[in-house]
């Protein structure tokens, strides 16, 4: 099977036949899985299904057993060091807890990759995290709160404006909304799907919580069985015929019609 | 996708013409925008240059903010932009900078610092003196309901920080029993006061250097490790979990800690001075030809035994000291890395400051006891 050359261009991230053995434990066995430019992708599954593993495979943080990750179109463990680095900087990553830098204000949190690029002088930083903030609906004094002093909503803002320092084409979202009250967490994605629009963005996001896939979502991959299983939109889920898919379906569909 | 670039034109009366090509953002991963506002540097500050960035390809805001500090904050007619550019110019110019201007040099900086760390002593002393006073109460409690004496939390802690202690020093207790020893055979032999390595040895060993060593050790050891784990209990919040279950923090906590290490204390002084010992007399063995049994059989005539009764207050008090302050910096971590860093570092500094001045306390109030 061929792929349009136009097509290949597309693929923001792609994992190709990826198999990750934990000691005898099979985690994924032959996975496929391709991100297209422009999608807010959902990768969802049970709990120990490897979703996480599969993120941290992606973003670089770990290397699969065998198959490839290609980012960009680029196998991230084939490149030099300062390639990798440059194409790491395509990719926001959001974590779960937000990882923030606790030593550093939320300001010099922001401001720490724009000044690792050594591009910018101070001026232009400031105006850049200003801008970042602004962009996740935080005020400027906030920069000088340290991030033992935020609530859990504007944690997880701070790491958001954090992995959009780079201006990143690619953000992956691990747990977006986990620990966020229902009214939080429906503002939190209406920002994500706002800044998606804004600024061109590709989503990949790992959750649990089914309405925050029925509210974000355009594509789901769901991984069962140590492999891809589906991988379409969300109303396409009810033709695949797969016994975690038919139950998730289900319980998506009732909430799909509550939600309009 | 091109990278970033610019094409430069002088009109008929000679003024540049800048075109801006490419893509203006970090997508493009070649682009140095460092680089490229060094050599945009000289057009900027030219009031004569017009600029147009209608064939741009992509600009994001960083590359935006790069243009607009080196326009000097300002977009006016030389400057040709499509609606999108302009738009995003317009945000940059909206954003409040104002965080960063209040930086102002600080003539009084170096005074008031030294008052706040007058204060934050003060702070210190203060919060010491109260966990003290908790710890007493607490002791007090327990001895009024032993049921409630943590006695797993108390063994747990003899054993982390006692028994697993004992190999460590008892190398290092016996390596620097054999370097003393080494050393001060070669000068008693100098005077032919060979017999006097007994006294020297035993005096210096049992009296001082056993307690020091055993509470420079425990500071190290165990200090830091107690320091650490209350400070991540804080950090993790496992603290106001105990106080929410409506058990003091103090009593499981602290207090297995302080009466664990004050508990086994006098033994590692025990330990490591006889480890000592055994390097001194195997020293003087080789070095003097004194037999162990000569030097140990006359050791308990020239050391007088309330020596060894000194050194074992000195055991308790040191390990009492060296907890307490290792509970006490560990209780006053903030919840980040950079605290938990200091905590630990100032708790072991201060356990080894305060062991040190109170042993030289020590040594003036018993200057006329046993020797």
């Amino acid at each position: 099977m061929s792929t349009p050359a136009s097509d290949r261009d597309n693929i923001v991230c792609e994992a190709r036949q990826v198999w990750t053995v934990f000691d005898d434990n099979v985690v994924h066995e032959n996975l496929n899985l391709q991100v297209r430019a422009g999608q807010i992708v959902a990768l969802v599954g049970g709990s120990g299904s490897g979703k996480t593993t599969l993120l941290r495979h992606i973003v670089g943080l770990t290397v699969p057993t065998r198959g490839e990750i290609f980012l960009f179109g680029e196998n991230l463990n084939e490149v030099d060091r300062l390639k990798q680095q440059r194409l790491m900087n395509r990719l926001g990553m959001l974590f779960q807890q937000g990882a923030l830098f606790s030593a550093l204000s939320v300001y010099d949190n922001i401001a720490f990759p724009l000044r690792e690029l050594k591009q910018f002088d101070e001026e232009t930083i400031c105006r850049l995290v200003m801008h970042k903030l602004s962009l996740v609906e935080l005020e400027p004094k906030h920069g000088l709160l340290l991030p033992a002093q935020l609530s859990g909503g504007m944690i997880k803002r701070v790491g958001l404006a954090r992995a959009l320092a780079l201006e990143p084409e690619l953000l992956v979202l691990d747990e977006p909304t986990a620990g966020l009250d229902p009214d939080r967490s429906k503002k939190f994605i209406e920002l994500i799907k706002q800044l998606k629009h804004t600024l061109g963005l590709t989503v990949l996001f790992v959750t649990h919580d089914l309405d925050t896939l029925a509210q974000m979502a355009d594509r789901v991959a769901v991984l069962a069985d140590k492999r891809i299983v589906a991988d379409c939109a969300l109303s396409e889920l009810g033709t695949i015929d797969h016994p975690f898919v038919n139950n998730f379906f289900h319980d998506i569909s009732a909430r799909m019609e509550r939600a309009q | 996708m091109a990278a970033a670039s610019f094409h430069i034109e002088l009109d008929q009366q000679g003024r540049p013409h800048i075109r801006l090509l490419g893509q203006w953002s970090l997508r493009s991963l070649e682009n140095d925008f460092a680089a490229l506002k060094t050599s945009l540097a000289p057009y900027f500050s030219d009031p004569f240059t017009s600029w147009d960035l209608q064939q741009v390809e992509q600009l994001d805001t960083a590359a935006a903010a790069v243009l607009w500090a080196g326009w000097g904050a300002k977009i006016d007619n030389r400057i040709s932009l499509t609606d999108e550019q302009r738009e995003i110019f317009d945000m940059l110019g909206r954003l409040d900078i104002s965080i960063r201007v209040r930086k102002q040099p600080d003539l009084i900086g170096p005074v008031a610092n030294l008052g706040k760390m007058a204060f934050e002593f003060m702070a210190h002393l203060r919060d010491f003196i109260q966990l003290l006073g908790l710890l007493f109460m607490e002791i007090l409690y327990v001895l009024r309901r032993p049921r409630e004496f943590p006695l797993r939390e108390f063994s747990a802690n003899i054993y982390k920080s006692g028994v697993t202690a004992l190999p460590i020093s008892a190398l290092l207790g016996f390596m620097i029993g054999i370097a003393l020893g080494y050393l001060m055979s070669k000068q008693l032999r100098a005077f032919g006061a060979d017999i006097f390595i007994v006294n020297i040895l035993g005096l210096g060993i049992i009296r001082e250097l056993g307690p020091m060593l055993m509470a420079v050790l425990v500071a190290g050891r165990s200090g830091s490790a107690m320091t650490a784990q209350i400070g991540v209990m804080r950090v993790t919040e496992e603290i106001d979990a105990l106080t929410t279950m409506g058990i003091s923090r103090i009593l499981r906590v602290v207090l297995p800690k302080v009466l664990g290490l004050t508990f086994v204390a006098p033994f590692l002084v025990l330990w490591t001075s006889a480890w000592s010992l055994l390097g001194g007399a195997m020293s003087a063995n080789i070095e003097l030809g004194i037999s162990f049994h000569f030097f140990f059989e006359y050791l308990p005539t020239v050391v007088q035994p309330v020596n060894l009764t000194l050194s074992l207050i000195k055991g308790l008090l040191f390990g009492f000291v060296v907890t307490l302050i290792a509970c006490h910096f560990g209780l006053r971590v903030k919840p980040n890395t950079e605290s938990l860093s200091m905590s630990t570092t100032s708790s072991v500094v201060t356990a080894i400051t305060a062991v040190i001045l109170i042993d030289a306390q020590f040594a003036i109030l018993t200057r006329g006891i046993g020797i």
